[in-house]
């Protein structure tokens, strides 16, 4: 399972760097693209603003097919102040362009992608390709959430894989 | 010697998909000889551009294959019991929901021929599927780049008449042909010169070559996309139009081959491929929820499978479904 969530991420990180190359976060000191999994950062009460936060939520096991269907449920998180030179009056439509943006990678073909082994990838180890693929649902889009002058949405998607033989 | 690392095949698993693409190809109607599709030569085409001479129809939904095919018992002895099965009747139709509204789709959703709403000559009578039309273009040749299915010449004082937006539809005159109209496709069928009124842009009427137009250049009109019939041909001519009209009650039966294509998430691909269908409905609509009081209205479908025989074996069929698995997949 940890290889679906593991190429799910990356998967989304690369597509919406592509829709959106300035938007980019910094990581403990390292600027990178404004698309993390919570669970695989420092625990922190603080929210990044201008940046898809991934949360992996639910989750349902199939048994019955020749390989155990996984399905999980990913829970997207973003939100945004808006810019103070715009005095934060542009905050709706910064929300507005990370909608498009997140709804428009999810849309793009193909919609799967060749499940990867991250575990032993570092730098110069390219991650193993697995035999199955990675496939989701569209998103779907929660009500926007006012917090003062802070926009903040929730979108949910479910994410599918195979767990194949050997496989944890 | 090379030699290659053994990898281990992985099992199969249900195909898993949202959706279903649609793509048409004609039918020669006087012939009766339907467009083959052969899934082991073509089979993993790139979904976007099909193999020519297939034609888009887009996304479909709620694709539903009936099966009407009858398998009855042979009984035989005292008490009766079954010997032996037969097929008494082969029988298969289809039903979908198309996802966009073109002249295509429209065309194929609406169980008879469709006519070209051309735009009227003037003080022309009223008329339900559009009045007597206004003299057609002519096509110039030798004067300027010739026409393509893309691109159509008609000399810069007659492209003063049409604008970007404009729709056409390119074809022959009618000149009193009978039997099977429509260049490329055949899209009506004439008894006689009279039931047309001896309408010369009668086949401009009924043809499927048409097209928008999104640019003007010299007396040359570019379309947005190529022509169903491909380059013009001699005598070809254009007129506008305004739009599409289909008639309930109409007598003529749209026939076409039809290839639907489902994507996997592993990889793999069915196919089913129906070489002969006709339309076994009336025009109709499905209407889809939107917040109240709005509605999408998608064209509604239905056909029914005619026969070919497979060259392979002479067995007489009506559709065929392939699947194409996905790579080093256990079969």
């Amino acid at each position: 399972m940890q290889n679906a969530k593991d190429t799910f991420y990356t998967m989304l990180q690369g597509r919406l760097a592509m829709l959106n190359p300035s938007r980019t976060i910094v990581v403990r000191g390292v600027a990178r693209p404004g698309t993390l999994v919570e669970e695989n950062e420092l625990p922190t009460a603080s929210v990044p603003v201008d940046t898809f936060r991934l949360q992996w939520t639910k989750l349902q096991v199939n048994s019955v097919s020749p390989l155990p269907q996984v399905a999980m449920e990913c829970s997207i998180q973003y939100a945004t102040d808006g810019t103070s030179g715009q005095g934060s009056m542009d905050r709706g439509r910064l929300l507005a362009a990370m909608d498009a943006e997140l709804a428009s990678a999810l849309a793009a073909e193909p919609r799967s992608e060749q499940k990867m082994n991250y575990s032993g990838a570092s730098v110069g180890v390219a991650p193993a390709a697995m035999g199955t693929n990675v496939f989701w649902s569209d998103p779907v889009f929660g009500a926007a959430a006012v917090l003062d002058e802070r926009l903040e949405r929730t979108a949910t998607v479910q994410v599918y894989s195979h767990q194949e033989a050997g496989e944890l | 010697m090379s030699t290659t690392t053994a990898q281990a095949a992985v099992a199969p698993v249900a195909p898993a998909t949202g959706r279903v693409r649609a793509y048409f190809a004609p039918v020669n109607r006087s012939a009766g000889t339907p467009t083959i599709f052969d899934p082991a030569q073509l089979g993993s085409f790139d979904l976007d551009t099909p193999p020519s001479p297939w034609a888009d129809l887009g996304w479909i939904s709620k694709f539903v294959r009936k099966c009407g095919t009858k398998v009855d018992p042979l009984r035989a002895g005292a008490p009766a019991i079954t010997v032996a099965q037969v097929r008494a009747e082969v029988e298969a139709a289809i039903s979908f929901e198309f996802e966009s509204w073109g002249k295509l789709q429209a065309t194929l959703a609406s169980g008879s021929q469709q006519t070209n709403l051309l735009t009227t000559a003037s003080s022309a009578t009223a008329n339900g599927s559009g009045g007597v039309a206004a003299a057609p273009i002519s096509l110039v040749t030798g004067s300027g780049p010739p026409s393509t299915a893309s691109s159509l010449n008609v000399g810069a004082t007659a492209a003063l008449g049409f604008s970007i937006g404009s729709l056409v539809a390119v074809d022959i005159d009618y000149t009193g042909q009978l039997g099977y109209v429509g260049t490329g496709v055949s899209t009506a069928y004439v008894q006689s010169a009279s039931a047309v009124g001896g309408d010369v842009n009668y086949i401009r009427r009924v043809t499927l070559n048409a097209g928008v137009v999104v640019g003007i250049d010299s007396g040359v009109l570019t379309l947005a996309s190529p022509l169903q019939a491909g380059t013009p041909t001699e005598g070809m001519k254009v007129s506008r139009l305004v739009g599409f009209c289909d008639r309930e009650g109409a007598s003529f039966f749209q026939e076409w081959s039809a290839l639907f294509a489902i994507e996997g998430a592993q990889g793999d691909r069915i196919l089913y491929h129906y070489p002969r269908l006709q339309t076994m409905q009336g025009s109709a609509e499905a209407v889809g929820a939107l917040a109240a009081p709005l509605e999408s209205i998608r064209l509604a479908a239905a056909f029914r499978a005619l026969p070919v025989k497979d060259a392979n074996d002479g067995e007489t069929v009506v559709c065929f479904r392939s699947y194409l698995p996905a790579a080093l997949r256990n079969v």
